[in-house]
């Protein structure tokens, strides 16, 4: 699957169905401080993700 | 509109079956979209009327740097007008004279003040204060966001003030909220803990209001995505240096760990306030000897930023 971090910069994952929110830890990114996209649509961070899938994390804490 | 995903989470709301798109913490609840939508609106409106911070003939001036908090602020305050008698609204935008940021962000407000027909004024520290954000922060960026907060409440001060606006509604949302109190603590300054901006002291005699206290940035910032408000924008290059950036990470961190410390962390100063006598009237109202505004001092913290480097 493809992740799209905060930064806009992209990884892929390969590996099995698995809940968002373990992206998240593997990508040292704490789920609070963001909202996640899978294929284009908002989910929750406990919704899975697995081959195939486009995940996008937005950060929401922003300073400024 | 998506095809539905057979791994879609439902929403808790009943009757509902619609995906969900957002899981609320500290509730355990989940919302589609529909029903998050209402539940901003709904803890909007709570907010607002439990705290009565607008009365019927009130004009209204939202700070508004065209950023997520204060558009969502805006767009909340716009679709709740008609509920209430003969208030108006206006837009104050401070142009900080910040490089590569503030253009956009101004950029973002006009468009949308036009959209919806808001009154809308821009002024800038430039005009105010002989200089822009930059220049004055030489040698001093460590302090960049006490600096800029002073003068900015000062500019929000002068131009709400100039456009004859009661109140002022500022963006301030719960994650703000609570680390204020935390940066607070962590300071020893319990002036600015206890102190209420909504009484209109002891800087401006405008009150200033906060309706989105309640709402979490990732609320905020989910509202604005489904309602089609969402824009990318840039970060201010002063944020790294400030205690804020620090409080926060390790804030979302226990927030994560222990939902709802945010929520906790606001009711324990709101304890604190009710059952502590106020300290910021002590000596009276003053006025500064340089500029005339009111000041706890001989000297407003405005005029020792413009005459002296710290």
């Amino acid at each position: 699957m493809q992740i799209i971090l905060p930064d806009r910069s992209t990884r892929q994952l390969d590996c099995g169905p698995l809940p968002i929110e373990e992206i998240l830890h593997r990508f040292g990114i704490n789920p609070v401080s963001i909202i996640v996209t899978r294929n284009g649509r908002l989910v929750p961070e406990t919704a899975c993700a697995e081959e195939g899938d486009e995940i996008r994390i937005i950060r929401v804490a922003h300073g400024g | 509109m998506p095809a539905p995903d057979r791994r879609d989470i439902l929403c808790s709301s009943t009757p509902c079956s619609e995906p969900a798109v957002i899981w609320l913490r500290d509730s355990g609840q989940y919302l589609c979209s529909t029903h998050c939508i209402q539940h901003v609106e709904n803890l909007f409106a709570r907010t607002v009327e439990g705290q009565r911070m607008i009365a019927p003939g009130d004009r209204i001036a939202v700070a508004f740097s065209g950023g997520k908090d204060s558009t969502a602020l805006l767009l909340l305050l716009h679709a709740a007008l008609p509920t209430w008698p003969d208030v108006t609204l206006l837009a104050i935008t401070v142009d900080e004279g910040i490089a590569g940021y503030r253009d956009e962000t101004i950029h973002a407000a006009v468009d949308l003040t036009t959209r919806i027909g808001v009154e809308h004024h821009i002024v800038s520290f430039a005009s105010l204060f002989g200089g822009d954000l930059d220049a004055l922060l030489k040698g001093r960026e460590s302090r960049s966001c006490t600096v800029c907060g002073i003068l900015r409440r000062r500019a929000l001060t002068v131009a709400a003030r100039q456009a004859g606006a009661a109140k002022i509604a500022v963006g301030h949302n719960l994650d703000d909220e609570a680390q204020s109190v935390l940066m607070n603590l962590l300071r020893g300054d319990f002036p600015h803990l206890v102190q209420d901006a909504a009484s209109g002291e002891p800087e401006c005699f405008i009150p200033r209001i906060k309706p989105l206290a309640g709402l979490s940035e990732r609320e905020i910032v989910t509202y604005l995505l489904l309602t089609g408000n969402y824009r990318e924008l840039p970060e201010c290059p002063y944020t790294g240096y400030a205690l804020r950036s620090e409080v926060r990470v390790m804030l979302a961190g226990l927030e994560y760990r222990h939902p709802g410390t945010m929520k906790n962390l606001i009711s324990s100063r709101d304890t604190i306030r009710k059952n502590t006598t106020r300290v910021s009237g002590q000596g009276g109202v003053q006025r500064c000897r340089e500029c005339g505004e009111v000041c706890s001092g001989e000297i407003c913290q405005v005029c020792r930023i413009l005459s002296r480097p710290e």
